[in-house]
């Protein structure tokens, strides 16, 4: 009898830190996903960043987070007055730990490809040559991962964007691109609920390669 | 049912200690007790946790109990744990100081005698795209850092000079190899060029002196040419030049790839069109094939291959001072061949292994006015490193190295021949000492030994660099360096011992937002250098034993910032020089080593025209010659050296460049020394021809067109 009930006892745990343990990294995630929305300076990113990696830590398998991290750190180089080398470089330090959970993973792909035209964006004179077709290629093999992933086509069309102003040729693959991201956006949101924990950033990034082909 | 029951309170029980909440708080602060914010603080194993805000404070509830580690950490700082015991309803955890790690952004470099090319590396003064787009380099590898402090421009040479030093003092290698007869053979006062293409490289290391242990045989400089890691994509490059053309092919995907180029070049079509003023019989010409071949393997490791040969040629009538004839034919072919393979790969554990290889073969058969030469060179060099990283604190760099040489020298004509083998081996090791952030130790010592000198020697080198401001680093470094003299003085005394130099360099670098100021002191002193009797044509009595310096600063500043869209250089060099060496019996200025030089480089990019405007402006102070109608030795200079060059690059479309260069824009009248006659005429006087410019300008005109068959492009296109 005691046998058997410590037997039950072990399967209850079991059970019990099972369904116990997801519903808190979900609402781990969902909590930080909810700050992030409302980060207003790098202070308040790096929190949510820190947020995100202690999720990491404890969730060792899961990419997400990590990946959470690795974004908030490039947007911050972005928005921010950062030291943006600096930045970037720690955001491809995180998104690389990721590819190692998660290899070959379209969002982890096209976030890198994202990384590396923030580095290009630094000093474009200089980093150009040999950066813009490392992200090019990036952003072609996020897509060829996965044709759905909105994010990639909308990255690849800001790349084209930028491309094709400095070059002064046509803008007509860009705004191609940016038309089949927001499409494949509206597909994306279909699937949104309040349990997504998937990224749904970029649809104004795509917008926003739209808005220069009129 | 009483098991169950007690199974229900335990488990009612645990729910009640879950409820019990601790609120734990504290302060981090950074090595120099100010607040730390961002710092990410949590109990391991849990989501627990907080950040540091502006004060460095933070404060978090838990539900946890017992003993816990408590974590802090924050990237570029050394995580930290700390055992906490939470039974009370608030835990004060004390102040924790967290200590930053040394990385290459926050740590002091070692700046004296070097310059960085690269895209990536913080202390860089010259970028890898600039060596294309520099207007008076022209192309070539050594044409751009003769624009960098501690260069002169020797006009009828076109190789590196570097303070007061020869040619032959600087030390040329490809992947940490070296590379026999980096130049290419010429005769007369044709200027030379690097052989190898800039395209190869991603990056290079240029030293003017105090350079680390792993590198000898160079007594003035050492030039490290990296090659590129794997190719991107696949693609073909076309490039129609006014003096040849070329087609250059890439395989690659992630794993390898795989370059194969061939270049033909052929100055006839050109000098048909131009004036010069050179008596050509057959202009320079030439052709190469090229193979470069990269492979990553599973673990990070990283294999290259680097192949090439080439074979070309000129003749030239090179006019006799007092002579009214076409004066002296000279016929010269050149073939040569260069390979290379190594392999490198980082460890986890702090180890980084390198092992390598490098061939070089050059001849060249020499028809001077009838008198039949033929030279052979072969150069070996193996080469294995190992390093260590004790800690972020301490580095160490062991190496070991092995060098095969043969030479040969053949008289045609007079069935004469002489011949020299050499082995030669070499230890070093280099440790790093980090004493803090601002501080840095490096010390080396290298041994070597010499079958055909039958030596052994020993060079200490250190150097010591620290950071007296933010963005401000004093350096100095100090060493001693051999160099076994030039090929063609060994083929004639197979005793002679290596020359000597050593080096004292402080260095101050100003690094701010795409503003850069570097200057640099420096003194140099050779000993043993090679003095012989008679002309250098002929030199009789070769042995070991002149003696010199050279002595001087030179400063550069760069600014990439402040003009928009503006990139410009401005270096100027003085170097006070003396030797006795050759012929020389007192101590004369060599006529490689002008006094002052100056050198502007400007890059202007015009965004409407898609295109980058060059300028680039070098001087000096005209090179010392003997006139031997007055009495002493280098007791006459020329006027001085002035070259303006200009260049246009027009991008109309991403895969396709056309460049357009014209040096010496003003056709200034540049002498680089005058020929004398070796007998006096009847009047008594040496007559003399003056050494000038092949023609007063050059100019250059390449289109460039990059074929890709990108996949992903494909991929797009099937969207």
């Amino acid at each position: 009898m005691k046998k058997s009930l410590f037997t039950l006892a072990l399967a209850f745990a079991f059970v019990f830190s099972a369904f116990a343990n997801d519903p808190a990294y979900e609402s781990a995630m969902k909590k930080q996903i909810q700050a992030m929305k409302t980060i207003q300076n790098p202070e308040q990113s790096q929190a949510v960043v820190n947020g995100f990696l202690r999720i990491a830590e404890v969730k060792n398998t899961e990419w997400l987070p990590i990946y959470y991290a690795a974004y908030l750190q490039t947007i911050a180089a972005f928005r921010f007055e950062v030291n943006k080398d600096q930045y970037f470089d720690q955001a491809m330090e995180l998104i690389n730990k990721a590819d190692k959970v998660a290899p070959n993973n379209s969002e982890i792909t096209a976030l890198k490809g994202f990384i590396i035209m923030g580095k290009l964006s630094v000093d474009p004179m200089s980093r150009g040559q040999e950066m813009s077709p490392l992200a090019m290629q990036t952003f072609g093999k996020s897509i060829a991962l996965d044709k759905e992933n909105p994010r990639a086509t909308t990255l690849m069309a800001q790349m084209e964007l930028g491309m094709a102003q400095f070059f002064g040729s046509g803008v007509e693959k860009a705004c191609g691109l940016a038309r089949v991201g927001l499409e494949l956006f509206a597909k994306e949101e279909a699937k949104i609920n309040e349990d997504y924990l998937l990224p749904t950033w970029g649809k104004r990034e795509a917008e926003q390669v739209l808005s220069a082909c009129k | 049912m009483k098991p169950i029951f007690s199974f229900l309170i335990l488990f009612l029980w645990i729910q009640t200690l879950g409820f019990t909440q601790t609120i734990l708080s504290g302060k981090v602060l950074d090595e120099k007790n100010q607040p730390l914010p961002g710092v990410n603080v949590f109990l391991k194993g849990t989501f627990d946790g907080a950040s540091t805000d502006q004060n460095g404070s933070f404060r978090f509830e838990t539900t946890e109990s017992g003993t816990q580690i408590l974590v802090f950490s924050m990237m570029g700082f050394k995580s930290q744990e700390v055992v906490v015991e939470l039974s009370a309803k608030i835990f004060e955890v004390p102040s924790l100081i967290l200590k930053e790690e040394f990385n290459e952004l926050n740590t002091v470099t070692i700046s004296a005698g070097a310059m960085e090319a690269s895209d990536e590396k913080k202390s860089v003064i010259l970028r890898p795209l600039d060596i294309v787009t520099t207007p008076s380099a022209m192309g070539d590898i050594v044409g751009a850092f003769q624009t960098l402090p501690g260069t002169s421009t020797v006009g009828n040479d076109g190789r590196l000079f570097v303070r007061g030093g020869d040619a032959s003092e600087v030390g040329i290698f490809i992947d940490g190899l070296r590379v026999g007869n980096a130049y290419g053979t010429t005769a007369g006062n044709v200027p030379t060029r690097t052989r190898f293409n800039p395209n190869l490289f991603k990056g290079t290391f240029f030293s003017t002196g105090g350079y680390s242990a792993e590198f000898g045989q160079a007594l003035s400089s050492a030039l490290a040419l990296n090659t590129k890691d794997l190719a991107k994509r696949s693609q073909g490059d076309l490039y129609i030049m006014s003096v040849g053309g070329g087609y250059s092919h890439t395989l690659a995907n992630e794993k390898r790839s795989l370059t194969i180029s061939g270049n033909v070049f052929d100055l006839r079509p050109y000098q048909a069109l131009i004036k010069q003023d050179f008596d050509w019989e057959r202009a320079p010409f030439g052709r190469d094939v090229e193979l470069a071949a990269q492979q990553k393997s599973a673990k990070g490791g990283l294999w290259k291959v680097l192949a090439r040969t080439e074979s070309g040629g000129m003749k030239l009538w090179q006019p006799q001072p007092g002579q009214s004839t076409r004066g002296m034919l000279i016929n010269l072919k050149n073939t040569y061949s260069y390979a290379q393979t190594n392999w490198r790969k980082g460890y986890e554990n702090g180890w980084s292994l390198f092992g390598g290889i490098s061939y070089s073969q050059n001849k060249d058969i020499l028809n001077l006015g009838g008198l039949d030469l033929e030279r052979k060179s072969q150069l070996t060099h193996a080469k294995w490193t190992a390093s260590y990283d004790f800690s972020d604190r301490l580095l160490v760099k062991n190496g070991v190295e092995y060098f095969r040489n043969d030479f040969s020298e053949v008289l045609t004509n007079e069935n004469l021949k002489r011949t020299f083998n050499e082995n030669q081996g070499y230890l070093f090791s280099e440790w790093d000492w980090y004493f803090s952030r601002k501080l840095v130790l490096r010390s080396g010592l290298r041994a070597g030994i010499s079958s055909l000198a039958d030596e052994k020697w020993l060079d200490p080198r250190t150097s010591l660099a620290y950071k007296i401001s933010e963005n401000g680093t004093l350096s100095l470094a100090a060493g001693r360096f051999h160099q076994l003299p030039e090929e063609r003085f060994r083929v004639l005394n197979p005793n002679l011992k290596n020359t000597e130099s050593r080096h004292l360099i402080l260095n101050y670098l100003y690094q701010k937002e795409g503003k850069t100021f570097r200057a640099e002191a420096f003194h140099k002193s050779y000993d043993h250098l090679v003095r012989f009797e008679g002309m250098l044509e002929n030199p009789q009595q070769v042995r070991n034993e002149g003696k010199g310096f050279a002595r001087g600063f030179d400063v550069f500043f760069r600014d990439r910032e402040s003009l928009k869209n503006t990139d410009y250089w401005i270096t100027y060099s003085f170097v006070d020089s003396k030797r006795s060496y050759f012929q020389y019996t007192g101590q004369v200025q060599p006529d490689f080593a002008p006094k002052h030089n100056l050198s502007v480089v400007v890059k202007h990019f015009v965004p409407n025209l898609k295109s980058q405007l060059g300028l680039s402006w070098s001087f000096n102070d005209g090179l010392s010659y003997t006139d031997p109608n007055q009495p002493g030795e280098m007791n006459s200079k020329t006027s001085s050296f002035q070259n303006l060059s200009l260049s246009w690059s027009y991008l109309p479309r991403p895969n396709l460049i056309i460049h357009g260069a014209i040096t010496n824009v003003t056709g200034h009248q540049n002498i680089f020394g005058y020929q004398f006659a070796q007998a006096p005429n009847e009047q008594g006087r040496f007559e003399s021809l003056p050494l000038g410019q092949g023609a007063p300008r050059f100019l250059f005109l390449g289109i460039f067109f990059t074929i890709s068959k990108d996949k992903n492009a494909n991929n797009l296109n099937n969207l």
